[in-house]
C-alpha cells in the first residue's frame, strides 16, 4: 500500500514539474521506411531544445520535448496525438511524419484546440493562405510551388524543346504533385512524354526506368521521397539514358550529390547547403555535437529551423502558456534564418506556410570536383490557393 | 529484349528471397515473417564488415555471408528451438516479434540513415551491354548468377548429401525421421542458417543495387506471393512462381499501368488460390496443416 502511495506521489510530482515547463509533443517517423529523412529533423530539434534549456530556457522556464514514434503509421500517429494532448497536456504538437498521418493528427488537435506544427514532411495545403487557424508548417518543400520552381529552371536551362519525363511515388501528395507538374508543363510549352508512379518501395526500379527511357525525355522531374527519386534516376542511367534529371533536395541531397557525381543530376531546394559555410551553419554543427546527434550535419538544417521557430513562438506566447496563446504567437511569427533560406520565415494570420519561397539549384561540378550551385535564390510569392 | 532482361533480374530477386521462406516452411512448417528483417540484418552485416575490412572487399563479403548463416543458427538456437512442440501459430508469432526486435536493433545500432555498402566496398555497379539495346547492371547480373548457383547448390544438397536427405525426411515426417535417429534440432538449425544465409545475400545485393535502409523489410514481403504461387514447400515452385509474378509485374508496368505492379503479385496469388490453393508445385496435404 505504501508503495502505491509513494508511486502516486512521484507521479504527481512529475506532473507538477511538467507544468513548470513548456511541454511540446512530437509524433514522428523515428523508425520505419521514411525515418531516414524524418528522424534527423526530430533529433536536431531535440538537440536545439537542450541548447535552449542550457541557456536558461524560454522566459526562464525549461522546454520539455516529448517524442513519440509513429513509424509513419496513421493509427500510431493518432494514438500518439491523443496521448500527448490528453495525458501530457502539450501546448503544441509537432508532426514530423509521412503525409498519411496528417488527417488523424489534425482531427485530434482540432478537437482539443491545440496548434499543430508540421516539420519534416510536406506542408499540407491548409497551411497555405487562407490558412487553417491551428495548422503551421516550416518544412522546406511545398506542393505546387516546387514544381513551378523546377519547371521554371528546366525551361530556362533548355535551349532545345523540352520533352519532360515525370516520376513520382504511389502516395497521394507525390501523385498529386506529378499530375500538377504534368499540367503545368503543358502550359509552359513543354511536352510531357511519360509519367511513372513507382510503388513504395520496390526491389528493382529498372522496369519503371525502361518505360521512361523508351519515352525518350531530355529532362526528368521527380518529386517523391528520396529513395524513389534517386533509384529511378540510377536505373535510367544504367539503361543508357543520357538526359538531365532534376529532383527535390531532401535532407541528404548534399551528401548524395557527392556520392553520385553526375553533372546532369540536379537538385532543387530551399535550404542552403553547408558548402556555403555560413556562421549559422557553424552553430548548427556545435549544437548537434553537444546534443550527440548521430546524423551528418548536412541533414540538420530543417531540424535547427524547427528549434528556432519553437523558441520564438514559445517566447512570444509568454508564461504560463496555453495552446491558444501559442497559436496566437505562431500566427504572427517572423524568424530571421540568417542565410539558411533565401529570406525570413514569416507566418501571418492568413498564411502559415511562408509569404515567399526561395529556391536554389545545385549539381556536381566535375571540374571543381565539388557540389556547385547553378541557380541562386529565386523567389516565388505564395498566393492564396 | 530489355523487358526479358528485366523479368529475369526481378525473378532472380524474388527467387533468392523466397527460397528462404520455402526452406524454413518445408522443414519445420513455420512461416518466417521475420525474413525481411533478417535480410536487412544481412545487409547491415555487409555494411559493417565492409567498413571493418576496408581494402579487402572479398573478405568483407565472405565474412558477412558467414555472419548471416551464423545469425540464422543463433535465431534457431536461442529462440525457435524453444517453440518445438508448440503450435505453429505460436512459432509464427515469435517470428513477428523477432522482426520487430531486429528492426529496433538496426535503428539503434546503425540509425535510420541511408547507407551505401557498395561505395564502402569500393566497387561500382556498371551498366553492361547485352547485345541490341538491352543492358543489365553489374549487381543485376550478380543476382541472376548467384540465384542460379544457390538453387543449383540446394538441388544438389537436398538430393545427394546426407544432411540434405535428412532435411527432406524431417520435412516429410518429423516423427518418423526422429525415430530413425535424425537429429531434428540439427536439421531445423541448418534450415534456419541456410534461409538466413540466402536471405542475407539477397539483402546485400539489394543494398548494393539500390541502397540500405528500412524499406528492405517491405521488399522481403513482396517476394512472399511468389513463394505461395509456386507452392510454399517447393523450391522449384519458388523459382517458377517468381518467374510468373515478375513477368506479370514487368509486362503490366510497361504495357498498362505502373501502379498495377503493387497489386499484380497479389492478384496472381488470389487467382492461384482459387484454382490450385496448394500452389503450382506444392503438396496438396499442406492445406490441412495450414
Amino acid at each position: 500500500m505504501n508503495k502505491i502511495i509513494m508511486m502516486a506521489l512521484a507521479l504527481l510530482a512529475q506532473s507538477a514539474a511538467a507544468q513548470d515547463a513548456y511541454v511540446v509533443g512530437v509524433t514522428g517517423a523515428m523508425t520505419g521506411p521514411q525515418a531516414g529523412i524524418l528522424a534527423p529533423v526530430v533529433e536536431m530539434a531535440g538537440a536545439y531544445v537542450n541548447h535552449i534549456n542550457g541557456r536558461g530556457g524560454v522566459n526562464g522556464k525549461p522546454v520539455r520535448l516529448i517524442v513519440a514514434d509513429d513509424q509513419g503509421e496513421p493509427s500510431r500517429a493518432a494514438a500518439n496525438a491523443k496521448k500527448l494532448i490528453s495525458q501530457d497536456s502539450v501546448v503544441l504538437l509537432l508532426n514530423s511524419s509521412v503525409s498519411s498521418t496528417y488527417a488523424p493528427v489534425v482531427a485530434e488537435t482540432k478537437r482539443a484546440g491545440v496548434p499543430l506544427y508540421f516539420a519534416g514532411a510536406v506542408c499540407p495545403k491548409e497551411t497555405y493562405p487562407p490558412a487553417d487557424a491551428l495548422q503551421f508548417c516550416s518544412t522546406a518543400f511545398g506542393a505546387t510551388l516546387d514544381s513551378q520552381a523546377a519547371l521554371n529552371f528546366i525551361g530556362k536551362s533548355s535551349k532545345e524543346p523540352v520533352r519532360l519525363g515525370l516520376a513520382g511515388m504511389a502516395i497521394p501528395v507525390s501523385r498529386a504533385e506529378i499530375d500538377y507538374a504534368e499540367g503545368l508543363a503543358k502550359k509552359l510549352g513543354m511536352t510531357p512524354v511519360d509519367k511513372e508512379i513507382t510503388p513504395p518501395p520496390t526491389p528493382d526500379y529498372t522496369a519503371f526506368a525502361t518505360k521512361l527511357k523508351d519515352a525518350n525525355p531530355n529532362w526528368m522531374w521527380a518529386w517523391s521521397p528520396w529513395f524513389a527519386q534517386v533509384r529511378t534516376y540510377e536505373a535510367m542511367r544504367r539503361l543508357g539514358w543520357q538526359g538531365r534529371y532534376l529532383t527535390w533536395a531532401h535532407l541528404n541531397a548534399e551528401e548524395e550529390l557527392a556520392r553520385i557525381k553526375d553533372p546532369d543530376f540536379y537538385v532543387i531546394g530551399t535550404n542552403a547547403f553547408f558548402e556555403d559555410n555560413l556562421p549559422i551553419q557553424a552553430e548548427i554543427r556545435a549544437v548537434a555535437h553537444r546534443g550527440n546527434v548521430k546524423y551528418p550535419t548536412t541533414y540538420l538544417t530543417e531540424g535547427y529551423i524547427v528549434g528556432v521557430v519553437l523558441e520564438t513562438a514559445l517566447k512570444n506566447a509568454g508564461w504560463p502558456p496555453t495552446p491558444a496563446k501559442v497559436a496566437a504567437a505562431m500566427s504572427k511569427l517572423k524568424v530571421d534564418l540568417k542565410g539558411l533560406r533565401g529570406g525570413p520565415l514569416e507566418w501571418t494570420k492568413d498564411n502559415h506556410f511562408r509569404t515567399r519561397q526561395y529556391y536554389r539549384v545545385w549539381h556536381w561540378d566535375a571540374q571543381k570536383n565539388a557540389v556547385a550551385r547553378v541557380q541562386d535564390w529565386q523567389a516565388i510569392d505564395v498566393a492564396r490557393q | 529484349m530489355q523487358l526479358a532482361v528485366n523479368i529475369v533480374v526481378l525473378a532472380s530477386i524474388y527467387a533468392l528471397i523466397s527460397c528462404g521462406y520455402v526452406l524454413i516452411y518445408r522443414v519445420s512448417r513455420v512461416l518466417s515473417l521475420a525474413h525481411g528483417e533478417l535480410m536487412l540484418l544481412g545487409a547491415y552485416g555487409l555494411y559493417s564488415t565492409a567498413s571493418l575490412f576496408s581494402g579487402s572487399p572479398a573478405l568483407a563479403v565472405a565474412m558477412s555471408a558467414l555472419l548471416a548463416a551464423v545469425i540464422g543458427l543463433l535465431v534457431y538456437a536461442l529462440l525457435m528451438r524453444r517453440m518445438t512442440g508448440e503450435s505453429v501459430l505460436a512459432a509464427v508469432l515469435v517470428t513477428i516479434a523477432l522482426g520487430i526486435l531486429v528492426r529496433g536493433l538496426t535503428v539503434l545500432v546503425w540509425s535510420t540513415q541511408e547507407r551505401h555498402p557498395l561505395n564502402v566496398l569500393g566497387w561500382a555497379n556498371p551498366s553492361l551491354p547485352l547485345g541490341g539495346a538491352a543492358r543489365i547492371s553489374g549487381v543485376g547480373l550478380a543476382f541472376v548468377l548467384i540465384t542460379a548457383s544457390v538453387y543449383g547448390a540446394l538441388y544438389f544438397f537436398l538430393r545427394y548429401t546426407h544432411w540434405g536427405i535428412r532435411m527432406r525426411a524431417a520435412g516429410q515426417n518429423p516423427l518418423l525421421a526422429a525415430q530413425r535417429g535424425i537429429n531434428l534440432h540439427g536439421v531445423y538449425a541448418l534450415a534456419w542458417a541456410l534461409a538466413t544465409f540466402t536471405g542475407g545475400i539477397a539483402g546485400m545485393l539489394i543494398a548494393c543495387d539500390n541502397a540500405l535502409d528500412q524499406t528492405m523489410v517491405a521488399i522481403g514481403l513482396k517476394a512472399f506471393p511468389a513463394a505461395l504461387v509456386g507452392g510454399l514447400d517447393s523450391l522449384l515452385g519458388a523459382l517458377v512462381g517468381s518467374l510468373i509474378v515478375s513477368s506479370a509485374e514487368v509486362l503490366l508496368i510497361y504495357y498498362i499501368d505502373p501502379l498495377l505492379s503493387e497489386v499484380v503479385p497479389f492478384a496472381v496469388l488470389i487467382a492461384m488460390l482459387i484454382v490450385r490453393p496448394w500452389g503450382l508445385f506444392g503438396s496438396r496435404e499442406e492445406l490441412d496443416r495450414v
